[in-house]
């Protein structure tokens, strides 16, 4: 059987409100329930277990808003990418709002790793005079610890002003440094709790 | 009042904040409606979010108008602790608003170990636990369920039951409250017009009777005003069959058990297994058509995106329409990586064949539930399955590519000997050789069969209700038993703790005072009974040693049939002397067919509520039921 001819989009959602409580887990699982409502010719996977064609990009954590988030789907016929994005946006709910799509190539790179540079925007309850960056920061994986070196992760500086802090990073193939984590490491001791979070741009 | 605000802080450090946090896909919110009505699941999100009753009732009380319905459920137990530690009440889903806010709050009573959780919920929303305690301008708590069809061990803590189901009965009541309300009635004015709507039953209207009493006068209850009805009969749907199968339902974020489509394409089951009070309180037997589940299951996934379908019921294989259901369900989702599933599985290579008809390739395992280990204690239960169903199913699973296949057993049934237990290894050992003959000899080794056995708990309202149950102790004597009894290793025994199910055989015979002993073990710590890991027997004990109450008579005292039960003023339908001929035909290891495909037993369900089997098309008999077919022709 020749291989049939698969159409992959790329689409931007933002994650906010109350939904950024979610996990990574429940936005794709959410997401995909989306994509079924709005009734799209998506691909499905052959094999014992079919299931949709769609793929994630980088996960945030619990809490951790977005406001360009992104996951590629397939389609197995051509749908104009508007008539795609409201479609979407027909089924999807408030705060996890699909607001853009573009077809890609389908050799380009997944929304996973194409952009490993991450930026976000920390609200804090009130204004602080300085941030204590700590050097390292200590992290239990699989059961393991591991000490992470900070300036390995951040790019650029981590701007702090009155009650907002921002800071990029990257992720690399050995691993990454989570955003909360580093913001808990910060505040760690400050009369301070974090009012919202949230990634404002990824970038390659 | 909106308490998200002051919950919105402590949800970061709560598991799985999504549980807490509302706007599901689906979700319907009518913030203008004067009077609301609040329903709650006693346990958390993930295990009653998915649950039917819960989804119907808000459905028909929303399509009131000017009543709004929200949901509430208990949070985890560490939650529960982090929000009395602020100060924090129980809140709605919808709205976030307190719970003691509503006008009506409904609890339902999924089985008997939610029972000190109906506590734990009470007491989170700060409100009164006993209905007496509970003021003019205090919610109105109401029950409904499976264990309402014994409601006195709950009774103190609820102001009316609706006995039954609620479709209809449930938006009636509500409506009492609210026009009563309106008209500046009292509580005890708009609960004795309550009593009076059939289907309801309101505890506080009748005196309980001492035990000599209620055998001499034939009832537990002495009304205490003269309408108080004396029997209260189960309310039925009768709309079942011709309504739509799809309704609108809740799309959760967070991962739920039974997280699908769930479309109920019949109710009630007659195959009258006599330990069996699902089969006793649903009948009669309603089935939808073909048409209305194949275009509701098409609707609900275009309404939902599940990519899992299930299609719910007791018996769901003894649809008249199922193997039409499932090929056009089948076809209507293909290349749609869409899952069916079938919960139910008939013991019988026709079950099989269904199961294939929707396992796709995926072949996981396969569960069937033969009870018995012993054609003769089957025959006990009534349930009306041979070694030769059993063997025949097992031939056509393992061909068909499963490998792997539990059987369900119960321990402790009435007339159990350590025959019957051995039975139970002998049966499984010997549904193993016939997987082994089915199967190619090169992949002989993935075969598994495992044995789960629970410990008999007899049911109100069934024949086996006079049964006591066996002791813990004896349990283990005769699980220790049946695992001496296996030989064969790739046959495993698994068993369910039976001190829950001493818990449960309490809560399922005991009167009101039984009531106290729930209250008592709440207060000392028992809460999330049915969690393993929360199960606090101490407190249970030490709860029955406090009120001088001994659970083990209630649990393990076995009645003559004319002994009137605690809950013999709540009707099934199916009258006390068919329970008691089933209990003698048990007895005799005599069998009683199911009235769907023979002649009618006589349970009287049908002449009591007005209504008959409604079936799509007559059933035809395959398996065990040919079977009896044949022998009565």
């Amino acid at each position: 059987m020749a291989e049939q001819q698969l159409f992959r989009l790329r689409v931007t959602f933002k994650k906010q409100g109350r939904l950024a409580l979610l996990s990574h887990l429940e936005i794709a699982r959410a997401l995909e329930r989306a994509v079924r409502r709005a009734g799209l010719p998506f691909a499905v996977s052959q094999g014992f277990s079919p299931h949709m064609k769609i793929a994630f990009g980088a996960a945030l954590p619990v809490g951790v808003g977005g406001a360009a988030e992104l996951f590629d789907l397939q389609l197995t016929q051509y749908v104009p990418a508007d008539e795609v994005l409201s479609a979407l946006q027909a089924a999807s709910v408030e705060d996890l709002m699909v607001t853009a799509c573009e077809y890609i190539e389908s050799k380009a790179a997944a929304a996973s790793v194409a952009y490993p540079i991450s930026t976000y925007r920390v609200c804090l309850s009130e204004p602080i005079d300085r941030l204590e960056i700590p050097e390292i920061i200590h992290v239990v994986r699989k059961k393991k610890e591991k000490e992470l070196c900070v300036k390995d992760f951040v790019v650029g500086d981590i701007a702090h002003k009155g009650d907002t802090v921002e800071f990029s990073l990257e992720s690399k193939p050995t691993g990454s440094l989570r955003p909360d984590v580093l913001m808990k490491a910060c505040l760690e001791g400050l009369p301070v709790h974090i009012v919202s979070f949230e990634r404002i741009a990824q970038r390659a | 009042m909106n308490l998200w605000p002051q919950l919105e802080p402590l949800l970061l450090q709560a598991e799985r904040p999504a549980r807490y946090i509302n706007h599901e896909f689906g979700c319907v919110r009518k913030p203008d409606a004067a009077f609301r009505f609040c329903m709650i699941y006693p346990d958390t999100y993930e295990l009653g979010q998915a649950n039917q009753a819960l989804r119907i009732l808000v459905n028909v009380v929303n399509a009131v108008d000017d009543m709004a319905a929200e949901r509430a459920f208990l949070p985890a137990p560490e939650f529960c602790d982090v929000m009395r530690k602020e100060h924090l009440p129980l809140f709605s889903l919808e709205s976030c608003a307190p719970v003691n806010e509503f006008d009506v709050i409904g609890i339902t009573l999924p089985h008997e170990l939610a029972a000190t959780n109906i506590l734990e919920t009470l007491d989170l929303a700060g409100i009164g636990l006993h209905a007496s305690d509970r003021g003019e301008d205090d919610p109105f708590v109401f029950g409904g369920g499976p264990c309402a069809f014994n409601p006195e061990p709950y009774a103190p803590f609820f102001d009316a039951f609706n006995i039954g189901e609620g479709e209809e009965a449930l938006p009636e009541g509500l409506m009492i409250v609210r026009d009563m309300r309106a008209q500046g009635a009292t509580r005890s004015e708009i609960l004795h017009a309550l009593s009076q709507l059939d289907g309801w039953y309101v505890p506080s209207l009748y005196a309980w009777r001492t035990e000599q009493d209620a055998q001499a006068t034939g009832s537990w209850l002495e009304p205490l005003t003269p309408d108080a009805p004396t029997t209260i009969e189960k309310r039925i749907f009768e709309g079942f069959a011709e309504s739509p199968a799809w309704e609108p339902c809740i799309v959760p974020f967070t991962e739920v058990v039974h997280d699908r489509l769930n479309v109920e394409v019949l109710r009630g089951c007659a195959r009258g297994c006599r330990f069996c009070q699902a089969g006793m309180m649903y009948r009669p037997v309603r089935e939808r058509s073909a048409d209305n589940i194949v275009s509701s299951v098409i609707a609900g996934l275009e309404a939902t995106g599940y990519d899992e379908v299930s299609l719910t019921s007791l018996s769901t294989t003894d649809h008249s329409q199922i193997a039409e259901i499932l090929t056009r369900v089948n076809k209507a989702c293909e290349g749609k990586g869409v899952r069916i599933s079938v919960p139910s599985q008939r013991l019988d290579s026709f079950g099989v064949d269904m199961a294939e008809l929707v396992a796709g390739q995926k072949k996981g395992g396969l569960t069937f539930a033969p009870e018995a280990g012993t054609q003769r204690l089957r025959n006990v239960i009534n349930k009306n399955v041979t070694e030769d169903d059993l063997f025949g199913a097992i031939d056509a699973a393992f061909a068909a590519g499963w490998r792997r296949c539990k059987l369900y057993f119960m321990i402790g049934l009435p007339t159990e000997t350590d025959e019957d237990i051995k039975g139970i290894a002998s049966l499984a050992q010997r549904a193993y050789d016939r997987a082994k003959a089915a199967v190619p000899p090169e992949q002989r080794g993935a075969i598994r069969m495992s044995i789960s056995c629970a410990l008999f708990v007899p049911k109100a309202q069934t024949p086996f209700q006079w049964d006591g149950q066996i002791a813990p102790d004896e349990a283990i004597r005769r699980v220790n038993l049946l695992r001496n009894s296996v030989k064969y290793k790739a046959v495993d025994v698994h068993w369910h703790d039976p001190k829950t199910s001493f818990v449960e055989a309490v809560m399922s015979r005991g009167g009101r005072e039984a009531a106290a002993w729930v209250e008592q073990a709440w207060m000392r710590g028992a809460r999330f009974d049915a969690w393993t890991e929360c199960f606090n027997e101490q407190a249970w004990r030490d709860a029955a040693e406090a009120i001088g109450l001994s659970p083990e008579a209630i649990a393990q005292t076995s009645y003559e049939t004319d002994y009137v039960m605690p809950w013999a003023h709540i009707s099934t339908g199916a009258s006390q002397k068919w329970l008691a001929r089933e209990r003698r035909l048990a007895e005799r290891e005599q069998t009683t067919p199911d009235c769907t495909y023979e002649q009618c037993s006589a349970c009287g369900v049908c002449p009591h509520l007005g209504i008959d089997n409604m079936l799509a098309k007559p059933r035809v008999a395959s398996g065990s039921n040919s079977r009896v077919a044949q022998e009565g022709e």
